[in-house]
């Protein structure tokens, strides 16, 4: 029986003014905010929202393998699990991990492999966990910005942070960051992820359809998205260690402010 | 304290049980004390209700979703309400991935029959028509971070979820053979009425204990959960393998009332109602 | 057995030199581009086209003579021979226990590494006769012990051994783990940490490369304490000043709390 509010989409999802449904421009990102070391058990973890997007991921790693048949005598393996909270979407997801979670966590590890030095950790295994609590279009790439993030706060030996973003076109236009109703009703959609230290990129799907030009400007304008989104994981990974080190540097100073 | 792990050392066993003894625990809190609970509520959007709760540094998230289903032959004017546990494997080095194990079942279904039991959830109100259209409510809680005692963690958890609850409203269209919606939405203050706290306690040789840490947890002989509402016992679930004397238990009824009353003063869960629209 | 001396560890040390506590780095930053005069040391990597040096760690960025180094922040425990580590048994067959040294592997300890040659008094499972049977008696799953690690290598489970000054069986106190990269610091210069946490807090402490810190005191109160700040020094483990604070601290704290 279908639910009583119904899934549907508005016939345009430009509003009047040129802006977007939910008031962004074009090329406009939505408000995120991470963190990391959220949960205490892991051996690093991070937590990221990205609009409506609330996603949680831990590292637990370097471990034994279970099944033991999967590990790799020569070199270690890196096991990504992406899973949705059934409350996570519109209509109630099953709680067992479907096609879409399996691909999703395949395509999440083979992003982010490049960067790790796999070679010194035979016979053992590095899982990423990645739970989203709350979707809202985007998730892959959201679950592939916060993966780096947790594997950097583990204090596995990484090459670069990995940011990834949408880009899309909805209504004959470009546009970065799709939110759900955007991905959903749009034409076109292209996740991308980019490794920093030789900026090349590691994650590239695309549905839809789209010329030479505008395959061009899709990645022109993911490659400026990127960047504002790779400076909040840098921030995101110091903030909390240069904060520390500027309260305990200056001990005066805070009491004077204390006396006031 | 140690990593997480399932063999816990002895120096650690002898370590909490002496301390115990003498009525002390490592995190400076009394027998009958509970760590501190950290309520939020309503945090995701894709769902009826929810709510995020720690209790020390276990952590869980509970979300609502609903469905609209035929009833139960035998309960035709009742809705459902399921309550699900998953523990994540983010949450401790001890959890796996895969279905659900026993831990998670009978976290569940402690709580489940908390709330069945305790007149919270009014069913009734759930129905949109007789024999036709029910509501089917799914409390799915999260594990994020184990530190033991999931069990009143998750209690919490699904109670404010409930009543942070904003569901659409719908009615039955006679013709057309389907619930509609009526543009309005129902809240958790409609659905519900008594709120029952489960309170869980530790128990090692013959010392009992509230709210059992992980190490605590792990060490200990067996743990018994009670729930109660504001002056009845609902549900009582004894688990591991620890006795328990009758005396005992008449004791663990008389404090469970009286820490049940406490906990509802203290969390005032009533504050996490949804904001009407 | 009394717990006196520390290991000591070169390596390590950097940590603790407070004069290099600087610039707090992620993976992928990078750390110079001037490769004429700089090179490549700890934690750092060269990027492909070999203009660059970047950081591979979440850490403190070191400059050594012309090495640029990364002082990790978090991270794992790598075994290395002659370390003493604090290690629990989890399982034990006939022929060898198996040790958690909070490594990727699982050490070894053969039953012949736990009996001194030559002697037999002291030994429980043989009972003073001279030819003592090799068998895992000696120790019980649960058990703490201090071990040194007799060799370890990236493809081998690390050897142990529990012959030895300081090393064997802990009787009593309790285990806490910190992050393995603060344990320097733990410690401190010339074991200046320790010495203070040890004077004030009148607890017996051993701590060990692999983040365990073991600890025992007259009563809980103590022990509550040297626990907090062992906990403050690791999240604190960047700051300059970090001994005095934490001296300051302890004496607070006891005066506070009405402890001796």
């Amino acid at each position: 029986m279908p639910l009583i509010i119904k899934d549907e989409y508005p016939e345009k999802l430009f509003r009047k003014d040129g802006k977007r449904l939910d008031g962004r421009e074009i090329n406009e990102l939505r408000p995120i905010k991470m963190d990391v070391g959220v949960i205490k058990n892991a051996d690093g973890s991070a937590y990221l929202e990205w609009g409506n997007n609330k996603i949680i991921a831990a590292v637990y790693g370097p471990r034994e393998v279970h099944p033991h048949h999967l590990a790799k005598p020569d070199r270690g393996i890196l096991r990504v699990f992406y899973r949705m909270a059934t409350f996570s979407v519109f209509d109630r997801k099953r709680p067992a991990p479907g096609r879409r979670e399996k691909e999703i966590s395949m395509i999440i590890a083979d992003c982010i492999e490049p960067l790790l030095f796999l070679e010194l950790y035979p016979g053992t295994s590095f899982e990423v966990f990645i739970e989203v609590m709350d979707a809202d279009g985007g998730t892959r790439c959201a679950s592939t910005t916060v993966a780096a993030l947790a594997l950097a706060d583990a204090g596995v030996p990484m090459k670069s942070l990995v940011s990834a973003v949408a880009v899309g076109k909805i209504d004959g236009k470009i546009i970065v960051d799709l939110s759900g109703i955007e991905d959903k009703a749009g034409d076109a959609d292209l996740p991308i992820a980019i490794t920093w230290y030789n900026e090349e990129i590691s994650l590239l799907q695309f549905d839809g359809n789209m010329d030479l030009e505008e395959m061009n400007k899709f990645l022109d304008l993911a490659y400026e998205a990127l960047k504002n989104i790779h400076q909040i994981q840098l921030d995101t990974l110091k903030s909390k260690y240069v904060k520390l080190q500027e309260e305990t540097s200056n001990p005066n100073h805070k009491n004077d402010n204390k006396g006031e | 304290m140690m990593d997480v792990k399932r063999i816990i050392s002895k120096i650690e066993k002898d370590y909490i049980l002496s301390n115990l003894k003498k009525e002390e625990r490592i995190d400076n809190r009394g027998l009958w004390e509970y760590r501190e609970f950290q309520i939020n509520s309503d945090l995701i959007a894709s769902a009826e209700g929810s709510a995020d709760v720690s209790l020390g540094d276990t952590r869980i998230i509970t979300g609502l979703k609903y469905d609209v289903g035929a009833p139960f032959p035998d309960l035709p004017d009742e809705g459902v309400c399921t309550v699900m546990a998953e523990l994540l494997p983010i949450a401790s080095p001890l959890f796996e991935r895969g279905p659900p194990g026993e831990q998670s079942i009978e976290l569940a279904r402690v709580v489940d029959r908390g709330i069945r039991h305790a007149d919270c959830v009014q069913t009734k109100k759930l129905c949109i028509k007789e024999k036709e259209a029910v509501y089917i409510l799914f409390v799915d809680m999260y594990v994020i971070n184990y530190a033991g005692n999931l069990i009143d963690a998750g209690g919490v958890s699904a109670l404010t979820t409930l009543i942070s609850a904003h569901i659409p409203e719908g009615i039955w269209n006679e013709e057309k053979h389907e619930t509609e919606w009526t543009g309005k939405y129902f809240y958790g203050q409609d659905i519900v009425n008594e709120l029952p706290f489960v309170l869980t306690y530790g128990k090692i040789e013959d010392i009992i204990f509230l709210d059992p840490s992980l190490p605590e947890e792990l060490v200990c002989d067996g743990k018994i959960s009670i729930s109660v509402t504001e002056n009845k016992i609902t549900s009582i679930q004894k688990s591991g393998s620890a006795t328990f004397s009758i005396d005992e238990i008449k004791m663990l009824g008389n404090k469970s009332l009286e820490f049940g009353k406490k906990l509802r003063k203290e969390l005032n869960l009533l504050q996490y109602l949804a904001k009407t629209k | 057995m009394e717990e006196s001396e520390q290991s000591e560890d070169n390596e390590f040390e950097d940590f603790e030199d407070e004069e290099s506590i600087r610039d707090v780095v992620v993976p992928g930053e990078v750390l110079t581009e001037d490769v004429k005069n700089f090179l490549p040391g700890r934690g750092t990597i060269l990027n492909k086209e070999k203009t660059k040096i970047i950081s591979l760690n979440i850490g403190l960025k070191q400059i050594k003579k012309n090495y640029i180094n990364v002082i990790p922040l978090r991270g794992f425990y790598t075994p290395r021979p002659g370390d003493k580590v604090i290690a629990m048994i989890v399982d034990k067959n006939p022929v060898k226990y198996k040790c958690d040294i909070n490594a990727k592997d699982f050490g070894q300890l053969k039953p012949k590494n736990t009996i001194k040659k030559g002697r037999t008094r002291g030994f429980r499972g043989a009972g003073g006769f001279p030819q003592e049977e090799v068998n895992t008696k000696k120790f019980d799953i649960g058990d703490i012990l201090v071990v040194k690690i007799l060799s370890a290598d990236r493809l081998n489970k690390p050897e142990l051994t529990t012959i030895g000054k300081y090393l064997g069986k802990k009787v009593g106190g309790i285990v806490i783990s910190i992050d393995p990269p603060k344990i320097p610091r733990v410690i401190g210069r010339n074991g200046s940490m320790i010495k203070m946490l040890k004077n004030l807090t009148n607890c017996n402490i051993f701590v060990t490369q692999n983040g365990r810190v073991w600890l025992k005191g007259e009563d809980i109160a103590h022990e509550r304490l040297l626990i907090e700040s062992v906990n403050k020094i690791a999240s604190e483990a960047h700051t300059v000043g970090l001994t005095d604070r934490m001296q300051d601290f302890i004496i607070n704290e006891k005066k506070k709390r009405g402890i001796e």
